[in-house]
């Protein structure tokens, strides 16, 4: 099978986003972009709006169950499907229900899913071959009463600016499936998820958060080691998604890149958006840094399989800016090594490690040098900072980090997530960050300190602004809702390899 | 009609799965039994009208004009179609202009040589878009059945009693084919196996609701009304032909709960005939599915809407040959229904037509129908995609 690339183009150019057209002349819509009304004719022409349906909340309006899906869409086994109003009626458009397992013995009364709202959700379309494009959509829908809400992406313009650049808004992002096994809890994506989707969500909802028109992003930064591509950025996917940049024709005005320092990737890049913005002639009042994974693991019976018990999957998304910043960055320090503690291959589907090599050469001296560098440049002490955050690949290295450090509990505890979705690699740290950041009051100095295997550690001091708590109120995913949801679902451990899988 | 046109002659294949045939010795097969028939030669035709819906996705044949030229030694004017009912109009467009007078209208299909991606293939028969979203072949009909529940507030015993109406079409449907030789399936079954195949699959509809995956092949010959008597003494004449086209995304309809096209076509048809609608006594419809038979009555006008399902449930409790509607007896899909018939799509039409000329030639045998007076109407209602396009024909002996 052979991707047909401009097939493909057009296809995700509108289904990623769900662009359609109103006709401004009697209010007409359309899914797709249409360039005159049907209503209207000719003199419809020039008269019809670009609307998307993106942040829209939808209506299941019939659905039906399958359970013999064509070829492409097998591996989703079974799902339910129908038809999804938005504006009232007015647009309607076929969807799949995602995250949502049909069990094999369970009865199916389709009017228990009719007539519920739903959110439109970015997935992957259906299964392609290895070497094909990755085929995307947002004709996926998830109900609006379960784990994921529908959220309003309402543009404010800033009221403050500041003299240091910091972070404007941010949204974690992990899937509704876990897997618990030995006291920890970790989140397992859904099928049709990769590192490509959960950036995308992870930096809709930091939008969301932020209130930031997203034009106003001038660049991306997605930081991933499980970019389901080895040639072809994920970035660029959110900048177009997300209509990150200037929008001009089909294209973004802005920069997008990947980069990659194993789980480092996105925190390294955190000091480069601070300074982006901060330097006058950038022309850029906003930067956004992601870091997501679905975290990869050989099996447990393979070499490398000891990940296994602790790779989680998510995104975690920042702006940086300095309008309405919520965290001030106070300083930074960062150290790297060549130390090849933690290591992929090209073509390689999972990691290796260095067994024990990953502790004290690796993890604990690269973490303990940027933490103390940072202190003892910023004349900081322990008792100065109100939250430590650092790299959680497991839940022993950051407590016992964080105890060298002589930090106490009420420090370091409000930040440790990996017992909740286990190790997020690129996401890890800054998902511990966004933990502490829903929580933190204002005026408190936060230390995140990150790790990246290979090696290398960013720290950053953060001093948390008046303006976070105006701010908390617009993000109902916080990372608590995540870690407590009611709605999650917990799989086996043969369903949580499939699903990591893919489709 | 002006200067009608004449069906002199059909003929058809079984239908069902032909693995040992290559797709032109099917039409091959149903052209030599019109053609003998008709007691004509190849010489006498003058163009060709084909259809086949995907034959080139599935058998990886273009052109099917090119092989139907080798196979009659044939150099006239052909051209293909996707649907019999599509290729059938074109055929008596030409008749009724004067430009040929007799004419060779065929269809084919070759579904189950590609077991491995029919439903895929299928797929063609709707918008990309919903095939993105992960729709089947199966999905909107159920989406329409739902659709139709909510519009109509069908509840509780009545929810249950339209099911099994349903159910009953499908029964009914099979009943008919035990009668026809060239039927996929000659079997009777019961509503217990319909309502049990859609436990099964905990859905709205199952296996037996649905119309088969088929190989086939139908033909007829198709002259004007001058010519017709020189070569049968019963020629049936085409009274009215219309078609209509609707969006390709069931979703952007403005109403999911009926085909438009199917309306307006029969409107149509029938204002063209000069007979109305109560003349006619027997319907070939499309049953890709139960729920395209229960809707097609109403969008034909034989019932009210939102209330087909009550006639059929009260005609099939015991059910003697026809359903009552309004108190008059309609023969429906006597041949089995694209359920039991089978449904090879460029040529299912051709077997709806094949039907109805048997029966006002009372020539059906065993299936022929018992009508109350004389059998003088029948009308034939042909689907392209989910209810995209659709033609009607009305058909009389005189």
């Amino acid at each position: 099978m052979m991707s047909s690339e401009p097939i493909e183009r057009r296809v995700s150019y509108l289904g990623d986003r769900l662009r359609g057209r109103r006709c401004q002349i009697c209010g007409k819509e359309y899914f797709g972009t249409k360039d005159y009304c049907g209503n209207c004719g000719r003199k419809s022409f020039g008269k019809m709006v670009d609307i998307d349906l993106f942040y829209d909340k939808g209506k299941l309006e019939v659905c039906t169950f399958i359970d013999k899906p064509t070829n492409r869409f097998t591996k989703l086994g079974n799902y339910i499907y129908g038809i999804v109003s938005f504006h009232n009626g007015k647009i309607r458009v076929p969807g799949r229900v995602t995250d949502h397992i049909v069990k094999d013995d369970e009865e199916i009364d389709l009017s228990d899913f009719e007539g519920r709202n739903v959110v439109p959700r970015f997935r992957r379309r259906y299964s392609v071959g290895r070497s094909d494009v990755i085929p995307t959509i947002s004709l996926a829908f998830t109900f609006a009463d379960e784990y994921y809400p529908h959220q309003e992406y309402a543009i404010m313009k800033p009221n403050r600016e500041y003299d240091a650049p910091g972070i404007v808004g941010y949204g974690v992002y992990t899937s509704k499936f876990r897997i618990r096994e030995r006291n920890i809890e970790r989140s397992v994506p859904f099928i049709d998820e990769d590192a490509i989707t959960a950036s995308v969500e992870a930096g809709k909802l930091a939008l969301i958060h932020s209130r930031v028109h997203s034009s106003l992003v001038g660049k991306v930064y997605v930081g991933s080691e499980s970019n389901p591509y080895a040639v072809k950025p994920i970035a660029s996917k959110v900048a177009q998604v997300l209509k990150l940049g200037e929008e001009d024709g089909d294209m973004q005005g802005v920069d997008a890149i990947d980069t990659e320092f194993a789980c480092k990737a996105a925190t390294s890049m955190f000091k480069d958006a601070a300074s982006l913005v901060s330097y006058p002639k950038s022309n850029i009042q906003y930067v956004m840094v992601i870091g997501a994974d679905n975290s990869q693991a050989a099996p447990r019976d393979c070499p490398g399989g000891e990940l296994d018990l602790f790779v989680g999957y998510g995104g975690c998304a920042y702006v940086f800016g300095k309008h309405d910043v919520i965290a001030e960055i106070e300083g930074w320090y960062s150290c790297t090594s060549d130390t090849p503690d933690f290591w992929r291959r090209d073509g390689e589907p999972y990691p290796m490690h260095g067994g024990r090599f990953t502790g004290d050469p690796a993890y604990f001296k690269h973490v303990r040098k940027a933490s103390k560098k940072l202190m003892e440049r910023l004349n900081l002490q322990v008792e100065d900072i109100n939250y430590f955050v650092s790299h959680q690949p497991n839940v022993r290295f950051p407590v016992r980090v964080a105890k060298e450090l002589g930090f106490k509990e009420e420090q370091y505890l409000p930040s440790l997530q990996v017992a909740k979705f286990g190790n997020t690699y690129s996401g890890s740290s800054p998902v511990g960050l966004a933990a502490v950041l829903d929580m933190a009051k204002p005026d408190e100095r936060i230390l995140i300190v990150s790790y990246g295997s290979g090696a290398g550690s960013d720290a950053y001091s953060l001093i948390t602004t008046r303006q976070i708590l105006d701010k908390r109120e617009r993000q109902k995913l916080t990372v608590k809702y995540q870690a407590d949801n009611p709605f999650l679902e917990y799989v086996d451990y043969t369903t949580y390899r499939r699903l990591k899988l893919g489709m | 009609m002006q200067n009608r046109p004449a069906i002199i002659a059909v003929g058809r294949t079984k239908f069902g799965e032909h693995y040992e045939k290559e797709p032109e010795k099917l039409i091959e097969e149903a052209w030599l039994k019109a053609s003998e028939e008709a007691n004509m030669e190849r010489k006498n035709l003058e163009a060709c009208y084909l259809s086949d819906y995907f034959l080139p996705i599935t058998n990886k044949l273009g052109l099917e004009e090119g092989f139907l030229s080798e196979l009659t030694e044939l150099h006239v004017p052909m051209e293909v179609t996707r649907s019999f009912s599509s290729a059938l109009l074109n055929a008596c467009n030409a008749i009724q202009a004067g430009r040929y007078n007799v004419v060779l209208v065929g269809g084919i299909e070759k579904m189950t040589d590609r077991w491995d991606k029919i439903r895929d293939d299928l797929m063609l028969l709707e918008d990309p878009w919903s095939y993105y979203a992960g729709c089947t072949p199966e999905a909107n009909h159920e989406l329409m059945l739902r659709a139709y529940i909510k519009r109509y507030g069908i509840t509780c015993e009545n929810l249950k009693k339209l099911n099994l109406a349903l159910a009953q079409i499908s029964v009914k449907n099979h009943l008919h084919a035990t009668k026809n030789e060239y039927a996929q399936y000659q079997r009777k079954i019961t509503t217990e196996h319909v309502l049990r195949a859609r436990k099964d699959a905990r859905k709205p509809l199952g296996l037996y609701d649905f119309a088969p995956i088929s190989d086939g092949a139908t033909a007829l010959i198709l002259t004007n009304e001058e010519l017709a008597e020189k070569f049968t003494d019963k020629p049936v004449y085409i009274l009215g032909a219309s078609s209509a086209t609707d969006y390709l995304t069931f979703s952007a309809r403005e109403d999911m709960t009926h085909f438009l096209v199917s309306e307006t076509a029969m409107k149509d048809a029938l204002k063209t005939s000069g007979i109305s609608l109560w003349d006619i006594k027997i319907a070939e419809v499309y049953d890709q599915s139960t729920v395209m038979e229960m809707i097609s009555l109403e969008d034909l006008g034989f019932c009210e809407r939102g209330k087909a399902w009550t006639y059929i449930h009260d005609s099939c409790k015991d059910y003697k040959g026809y359903y009552k509607m309004n108190g008059r007896k309609l023969f429906v899909n006597m041949n089995g229904g694209l359920k039991a018939d089978g449904n090879p799509l460029g040529a299912t039409g051709g077997a709806e037509v094949f039907e109805v000329f048997k029966q006002l030639r009372g020539e059906a045998g065993e299936r022929q129908v018992k009508s109350d007076g004389k059998l003088k109407y029948g009308c034939v209602l042909e689907l392209e995609g989910f209810g995209t396009k659709g033609y009607v024909y009305i058909f009389g002996r005189d």
